[in-house]
């Protein structure tokens, strides 16, 4: 069974310019995004996932950044060759982002149906006014609001966090995305509303069809809702695969790191009364990077070839389906 | 909080800071003042002369009841005779209005629509070149004397230039036009530079919110985003900013008017401060206090109306 | 293997670089230190002693000789111009000290203790916020004596407002963060509490405050001199401006020219460092 592809990001690079010079936040990122499946993105802050994805968007603030090389096909259209008029028409429309912050990313002097109601003004013009409200309430009820002919009259700062956020996923919904970027959705929710969040856009991504790209650091998240995982760091992807392999055998010392930092709810014995564990060091400023690859000051498995007379590490299919970039991955 | 009961509480504010104003233009000018019979009368006046006139004026009555005196002017509105020009300082003010209002209406609403202008161009541009001109412009608009800019106005564009008249006054519309044109422009030359900045930080602080790049994420363009989303919310800001501007208003502008000889209440207010005419002082601080106090009251109302997040509860 | 450790720079630290950086601040810094040096220097009588000296005929043009031309006395515009520096940085300085130890106290106090202490400060400011500022500033330096001191005086005691206001939200909101009730645990006292842990977190604001501050102290002493209130028998900027306004019409220029300029770029400095200030300082903004 083949799915359909819907994104093909290759060699993506995306630099920024600040009063210290200009930095390079994203290096070359290779993506592919299928119809029906969850794209994780994991990595901790600063590894470059917000900005992937909002390259995707073109929603990159230009100044001060700028995508300065590779190609983001969508169904074989490059977007970063289209207007940015016709870019227009396809954010909110066929490919929808939401956003972190549920409490800020919502307009506080306007209603929950007027912005929904702008979605569909701007993508879906051709439909009645009754039409679109209808299917304002109707994007509600999808996400599991109750009572949605009340609410599309009401202001954002009336409804609770979680609230606010399957509001955002409406608004994303309405025109029937291809594809939905979900950068970091359910950080800021408490963990029971995350649960809920989650169920809901996996049913939802049954229901419509779509492709998801998930940004998140938390593993757990990642465990629940992804086919595929890219990890991140310090602007490259350095592991990917699928979500069972990547769990089970990570090659990378940065991956396996970060499984091993989960802390474990039912080990015993020894293990259960030993130190949590941590990826030792702090991750380098994009200012100063090492020769080579970036996570050698942080490795347990450096070796001389990791710091710099080959160049950094490149990723490649160690195993089929299985990429990683290491000199020295683990078996 | 039931908005009646809220107005009527702010309000009733005015009462204790209605008394602690009189307290301290009491103190100000009571206490602390030089003796103003020396001033009316001159050097030479005798001893018995400087008497009699205390008495007239009711200083020589102990300092209570010369405060509660001035608290009772405050709650009447009536504010007795000017010691210098011996009118009744209520037609004074009656007199004085409306030349300050010929120059400071006009010059408010010009002002504001030019600077709000400019700072839309400047926000939708912000970053590139015109907006970092545009801030250095306002800043070094700022850093210049209003004096310099009063007397190279008057100087270039009255004397020089003949455009406008320097001083006077005509009554009536549309006599006084011609007398008020300069003052508004410096007015407005003048305002040009603070307005811009900060409803360029407004706007700007407006802009960055994530609200906007969430609207960006839906397909609006930036026209839609700055005109809809990002107004609506700097308005609220701005517009309480311009309402407890307006009290001050009534004085007009105690330079200009006094510059280019216009007979306006700030006019009034200067010539009373310095020749220590007492009543006159304290009748328009204690107009402009009590203006100042409703219309916080009404800044604190509209801010109610206009922002949702505060209105429903 | 070595785990690399990295210092976090503190917020000086990473104020004075962000500071440093900016090259319009460091113009801004090294004006405004050009014109401390002035006045120091000016005042005492290293430079331009003789400013009363004349040297010319009466209203002299600029000139080879005389940058700035000569005012009536054929004194030295651009000597009187200096001398006039020991009055703005003076008057800057100590009426934006005044107003700042007057602000931040009592915004401290009131944001700190709440309940009638608040109360009396809050309807103190307004008292003072509604009797217009021009006013105030008339008023009270004419029952000081006029002269600098009176000057400085009123701006110290009028320009205190605005800070206080910041301050005080400023330690409301502080008040109740863990880092304060962490100190309450290991027995600090309300003095220790404010003073050693609160304040410190509000110096941005008074750091920025001053600037601004100074800038206005300086404009506002230039209209008080010229309304005759300020400075009398030495030169300053504002009796520069006063006189201006009768040489106009005699196509004399010059005194209101050095005097404008003079303001202006120091004013300007100040303005440039205010914001610069603001943007190297402020917590929220540091690491973006």
């Amino acid at each position: 069974m083949s799915e359909e592809k819907l994104l093909e990001i290759r060699n993506l690079q995306v630099q920024f310019n600040t009063d210290r010079g200009a930095v390079t936040a994203v290096k070359g990122v290779d993506l592919d995004v299928y119809r029906g499946k969850t794209l994780g993105i994991v990595g901790e802050s600063g590894s470059g996932k917000s900005v992937t994805a909002l390259s995707i968007m073109r929603l990159i603030p230009d100044p001060p950044g700028k995508i300065i090389e590779g190609h983001i096909k969508f169904k074989g259209e490059n977007l970063l060759d289209i207007s940015l008029s016709d870019m227009r028409k396809i954010r909110g429309n066929k490919i929808a982002m939401i956003f972190q912050e549920p409490m800020t990313s919502l307009n506080p002097v306007f209603t929950v149906g007027n912005q929904i109601m702008e979605v569909l003004d701007l993508h879906q013009s051709h439909l009645s006014k009754k039409q679109k409200i209808a299917k304002c309430i109707e994007s509600l009820d999808l996400v599991g609001i109750p009572a949605p002919e009340k609410r599309i009259k009401e202001y954002p700062h009336q409804l609770s966090g979680g609230m606010r956020q399957r509001v955002m996923i409406a608004m994303a919904l309405a025109c029937e995305p291809d594809i939905l970027i979900a950068d970091e959705p359910t950080t800021a929710l408490d963990v029971t509303i995350q649960a809920q969040i989650l169920e809901l856009m996996n049913s939802l991504k049954e229901k419509m069809g779509m492709g998801i790209i998930f940004i998140t650091h938390d593993l757990g998240v990642v465990a629940e809702m992804c086919d595929e995982v890219a990890v991140m760091y310090c602007g490259k992807i350095i592991e990917e695969s699928d979500v069972f392999t990547i769990f089970k055998h990570p090659m990378h010392p940065y991956t396996k790191g970060l499984m091993e930092s989960i802390p474990s709810f039912d080990s015993t014995g020894i293990e259960a009364k030993s130190r949590l564990k941590t990826i030792e060091g702090m991750v380098p400023s994009l200012f100063d990077l090492p020769k080579g690859c970036n996570f050698q000051d942080r490795c347990s498995e450096v070796t001389d070839e990791c710091r710099g007379i080959k160049g950094p590490p490149v990723l490649e299919d160690l195993v089929a389906g299985h990429k990683a970039a290491c000199f020295n991955p683990l078996k | 909080m039931n908005l009646y009961v809220y107005t009527l509480r702010r309000l009733l504010y005015i009462i204790p800071v209605l008394l602690g104003v009189c307290a301290i233009v009491f103190f100000l000018f009571s206490v602390v003042s030089p003796d103003p019979t020396l001033i009316m009368l001159g050097k030479h006046a005798s001893v018995q002369q400087m008497e009699e006139l205390r008495r007239e004026l009711g200083l020589d009555r102990p300092w209570f009841i010369q405060y509660l005196d001035i608290v009772k002017s405050a709650f009447t509105f009536d504010f007795g005779r000017s010691w210098s020009t011996k009118q009744e300082i209520s037609t004074m003010i009656k007199q004085g209005a409306i030349p300050s209002l010929t120059l400071s209406l006009p010059a408010f609403v010009i002002s504001f629509v030019i600077s709000i202008t400019v700072s839309l161009m400047v926000a939708f541009y912000r970053g590139k070149f015109l907006d970092k001109i545009a801030v250095f412009g306002c800043v070094s608009m700022m850093s210049i004397s209003s004096l310099a800019y009063i007397l190279f106005g008057q100087w270039f564009f009255g004397y020089k230039l003949g455009w406008f008249e320097i001083s006077g006054y005509d009554y009536g519309f549309p006599d006084f036009i011609p007398y008020v044109l300069l003052p508004i422009l410096i007015w407005v030359i003048l305002g040009l530079g603070p307005e811009v900045r900060f409803y360029r930080t407004v706007l700007l602080d407006e802009i960055y919110q994530d609200y906007v790049r969430t609207a960006r994420a839906k397909g609006l363009g930036e026209h839609v985003i700055l005109f809809k989303h990002v107004l609506k919310n700097a308005l609220i800001p701005i517009i309480t900013n311009l309402i407890i501007s307006i009290p001050f208003l009534i004085l007009g502008a105690l330079l200009l008017e006094s510059f280019f000889s216009i007979p306006g209440l700030g006019a009034m207010t200067l010539n009373a401060v310095n020749a220590s005419d007492f009543p006159v002082i304290k009748a328009m601080t204690i107009l402009t206090s009590v203006a100042y106090i409703i219309f916080s009251v009404i800044t604190d109302i509209c801010y109610t109306l206009v922002d949702p997040r505060v209105r429903l509860r | 293997m070595a785990a690399v450790e990295q210092q976090s720079k503190s917020l000086w630290q990473h104020a004075m670089g962000t500071l440093f950086r900016d090259k319009m601040a460091v113009v801004s810094i090294i004006i405004i230190l050009f014109y401390v040096i002035m006045a120091a220097l000016s005042a005492t009588g290293i430079i331009v002693a003789d400013w009363t000296e004349e040297v010319g005929p009466s209203y002299g043009p600029p000139s080879m000789d005389n940058w700035f031309g000569l005012d009536m006395f054929g004194r030295s515009v651009l000597a009187k111009t200096i001398k006039g520096t020991e009055v703005a940085m003076s008057v800057g300085l100590i009426a934006s000290l005044l107003s700042l130890v007057i602000g931040v106290t009592l915004g401290a106090i009131a944001g700190y203790f709440g309940g009638r202490v608040d109360e009396f400060i809050v309807w103190f400011y307004t008292t003072f916020t509604s009797i217009p500022n021009i006013m105030l500033l008339v008023a009270i330096t004419f029952i000081s004596g006029k002269g600098l001191k009176a000057v400085i005086l009123a701006l110290g005691l009028t320009g205190w407002v605005g800070l206080c206001r910041l301050i005080r939200g400023e330690v409301m909101r502080h008040k109740d963060r863990e880092y304060v009730h962490a100190a309450s645990a290991i027995g600090a006292g309300n003095y220790r509490k404010l003073v050693r842990h609160i304040l410190p977190n509000v110096t941005h604001i008074m750091i920025i405050n001053f600037s601004l501050q100074f800038q206005i102290a300086i404009k506002s002493e230039v209209i008080l001199s010229y309304l005759g209130l300020g400075v009398q028998g030495r030169p300053s900027w504002g009796i520069m401006i006063d006189d201006a306004k009768l040489e106009l019409a005699r196509g004399v220029w010059w005194q209101l020219a050095a005097a404008t300029f003079a303001m202006a770029i120091v004013v300007l400095a100040f303005n440039i460092l205010g914001d610069s200030l603001r943007d190297a300082l402020d917590p929220k903004l540091k690491g973006k």
